[in-house]
């Protein structure tokens, strides 16, 4: 099978103090076609950073300072901003942690999805609004009517984790990144977005790269596991080897937490 | 039995205006009883908004009850206690950013006078020494340590007035996995040694399995479930607790 | 890390303090004899800048105007903060009824002009140096109460405060020990701003007759004297109003730096 996404010693460095401090150290991994790969790690090992540099959206003071990342056989490291910004949303598309802060609160869960089909697909403003509310009906969402005319603040975290989503999935992405999408619901729900997420790649086709430190998630969703620790990829394996056999010391320390925190 | 909670309710009355006008009630406890005994960790589940963490405030007086009694070695509690202790969810926020863990970590004794004032530096140190930590903390200031340190820092203080009884209020969930790992062995270890009594409210079934003797399930401010920790994990009865386990099994 | 309009600020501050306080070595001449033989004398080498219609050395007046007027800004402006912290996390910490009447007496306060309150005060109570002093701080203390009462408000939600209420610490020791210190940063810059107000405040109250009386000097009265010679005595104008501008610029030098210091 093809690679969708192959990134190869990918480095990142923050300015702090006139100088440069690596955080993302020599990271490669690649993601096959229609595959979940979890990157797993704590905080401040680098994930999201990682995630970030794929499509070179970075804070001011973060670098790339070596490396590529080819998306279909093309490097995105080296791509102008234009070229990028069509990439975005279009072919590789996010969602994160808090899906309330990144909605803006001012407008209708309707306009903002409205708005981002309108900008990717040349649509009148009313096919726009009623595929939104497809988009809604696919994210499982049963009164997708209601969803549309409220504001983020009037619906739940996991509500809202599903309108981000399905601005996520507007224009049928290749690639889906989700940063710790479950991180701040309840269990319950958590359980629910995640059979969502499955679902929906089944019926889409879109690799997925997921992001989490919760290895019990990865246990459930992952194809493979991608281990990160300070900035590098210290395993890389399938779900099998990586909790049966693991290798690195880290990746022991994450399965020995997980026995004890996560493991029902 | 060390505590009993009866019938405790707490409504929470949402204003508005600026005449402070009664624009409806919030219902954060209804009607929660339950009673812990001596030496037992009780493990108190539930979602956001099911009222753990207000039951919690309300057992150490920290916010007043609607209604009901927190009765603790056969006393009722009015006051905050120096034997019924609290560790917060977040260490990020629970210490003064001003003070050094010295002066952090003497405040309850000198409060209370657990030790005389020469020998306050010496029993800080001790207290730090039970928590894993050394005396190269006592002269530095929170934000040079990690969530993990932190909340170290904070059982330290929490142990200082030498209580018998200590809430643990989602202690673990913002630190790291592996962490948190550490920090359960730590409070398993501290429950040991000092011979005390543990709540433990989690959202996190797989931890409160791992600690817990006794399970209370919550959810919209009521109890759905009580029961030893295999009764709940391995026979559950409420729909709720089932809906629970499964979805953090699944 | 250099901050360079604190240090800047502390200088200018500190040298005029230091003159100030050593206004009896440092001043050539007694500032309040009278020389007859040397009235309006433009500035020379005997009289550094000038004397005034009353032959007085105006360097010497100057200086010791200097401690009038520093004294004058200190002290009111310690009145003030005092006043208005108390107040403050009174009102805030306690909420209700209390912040209710607090922040209604702040607002009745403020409905009064000011300057114009103090001048009502000053004429009713006579002019001197003690009632200026008392009489400016006691009418600027509302900006810093409600500055106060804001960061209590967001300080005590704060978890560490609840842990000191846990672990059975007092509402005064939780107010002096925990909420003030933290408060206290905005406090200051504000203060050091207010010096260089009350300052002003001085020398608009001496201008109009109602400040520090003659022949005591300071600056503003020094002003006023200026103003029947403006024409034929620039000195009497440029110096005393120079004094006063340098050190309101080097108050606001030491706020802009604390502000700087403090908020990162």
């Amino acid at each position: 099978m093809e690679n969708l996404l192959e990134v190869k010693n990918l480095k990142v460095e923050f300015f702090s103090n006139k100088s440069l401090v690596p955080v993302i150290d020599g990271a490669t991994f690649f993601i096959k076609k229609d595959e979940i790969l979890v990157l797993a790690g704590e905080s401040g090992s680098g994930k999201t950073l990682t995630a970030l540099s794929i499509t070179k959206i970075l804070p001011n003071s973060a670098i790339i300072t070596a490396g590529s990342a080819k998306f279909m056989g093309v490097d995105l490291l080296t791509m102008d901003e234009k070229a990028l910004t069509d990439i975005r949303g279009r072919e590789i598309a996010y969602i994160f942690q808090e899906p309330t802060s990144y909605l803006n609160p001012v407008f209708t869960v309707g306009i903002q999805i409205t708005e981002v089909i309108m900008l990717h697909q040349n649509k009148n403003k009313l096919d726009a609004f009623n595929e939104a509310k497809e988009l809604l009906s696919l994210v499982k969402i049963k009164d997708p009517q209601r969803v549309l005319s409220s504001y983020p603040h009037q619906l739940s975290g996991g509500m809202n984790q599903r309108v981000f989503l399905a601005m996520a999935l507007a224009c049928k992405p290749k690639l889906l990144i989700a940063d710790e999408p479950t991180t701040a619901l309840d269990v319950t729900i958590e359980a629910q977005i995640l059979q969502l997420l499955l679902d929906l790649k089944k019926t889409m086709g879109f690799s997925l790269l997921f992001i989490t430190h919760n290895l019990s998630i990865a246990k459930k969703i992952a194809d493979r596991i991608c281990v990160m620790c300070k900035g590098k990829i210290v395993e890389e394996g399938s779900v099998d080897k990586i909790f049966d056999a693991p290798e690195h010391f880290h990746t022991r320390e994450l399965i020995n937490a997980y026995e004890k925190i996560g493991k029902l | 039995m060390i505590l009993e909670i009866k019938n405790l309710t707490k409504t929470f009355v949402i204003e508005r205006g600026v005449f402070k006008a009664e624009a409806g009630l919030v219902k954060a406890l209804d009607g929660v009883s339950f009673s812990v005994n001596e030496f037992d960790t009780l493990g108190i589940v539930g979602e956001s908004g099911s009222g753990k963490t207000t039951l919690a405030k309300i057992i150490i007086n920290l916010i007043p009850a609607t209604s009901g009694e927190v009765v603790f070695d056969n006393e009722l509690i009015k006051n905050i206690r120096k034997d019924v202790q609290i560790v917060f969810q977040n260490p990020y926020n629970s210490l003064n950013p001003k003070m050094r863990i010295a002066e952090i970590l003497s405040e309850p004794l000198l409060i209370h006078h657990i030790v005389p004032r020469p020998f306050v530096k010496e029993r800080a140190l001790e207290l730090l020494r039970l928590v894993g930590l050394d005396e190269n903390v006592l002269g530095r200031y929170p934000i040079e340590f990690s969530g993990g340190q932190r909340q170290r820092i904070c059982i330290a203080r929490a142990l200082a007035s030498q209580p018998k009884f200590i809430i643990l209020d989602e202690p673990i969930s913002s630190l790291d996995v592996t962490i948190q790992a550490q920090m359960l062995d730590l409070f398993l270890e501290l429950k040991q040694r000092l011979r005390l009594t543990y709540i433990f409210v989690s959202h996190n079934l797989a931890v409160v399995r791992h600690i817990a003797d006794s399970v209370l399930v919550m959810e919209n401010g009521k109890v759905v479930e009580t029961g030893s920790r295999e009764e709940i994990f391995y026979s559950p009865k409420h729909p709720y607790t089932k809906a629970l386990l499964d979805a953090a099994r699944s | 890390m250099q901050n360079k309009s604190l240090n800047i600020g502390i200088l200018i501050i500190g040298f005029l303090t230091i003159i100030a306080i050593l206004a009896p070595l440092v001043s050539p001449f007694d500032p309040s004899v009278i020389d007859q033989d040397s009235l309006l004398m433009p500035p020379s080498l005997k009289h550094f800048l000038g004397t005034d219609t009353l032959g007085r050395d105006l360097f010497s007046r100057i200086v010791f105007g200097a401690r009038i007027s520093l004294g004058i800004g200190l002290v009111a402006v310690g009145i003030a903060t005092l006043v208005g912290l108390i107040l403050g996390a009174a009102a805030g910490f306690y909420g209700g009824r209390i912040d209710g009447l607090i922040m209604r007496f702040v607002d009745i306060m403020l409905c009064f002009p000011t300057f114009y309150l103090i001048l009502a005060v000053a004429a009713i109570l006579g002019p001197s140096i003690f009632n200026i002093m008392i009489i400016v701080g006691l009418t600027s203390w509302m900006g810093v109460a409600r500055l106060v009462r804001g960061e209590i408000l967001s300080l005590k939600e704060r978890e560490f405060i609840q842990a000191e209420k846990s672990i059975g610490a007092s509402n005064l020791r939780i107010i002096i020990r925990h909420l003030i210190p933290n408060a206290i940063g905005p406090v200051l810059v504000s203060a050091t701003l207010g010096i260089g107000g009350a300052i002003l405040l001085e020398s608009g109250l001496s201008f109009l007759g109602l400040g520090v009386q003659p022949p005591t000097p300071s600056w503003g009265n020094i002003l006023i004297e200026s103003k029947s010679t403006l024409g034929v005595a620039w000195w009497i104008t440029v110096f005393p109003g120079l004094a006063i501008l340098t050190t309101i610029l080097g108050f606001n030098l030491i706020a802009e730096g604390l502000k700087k210091k403090l908020g990162g």
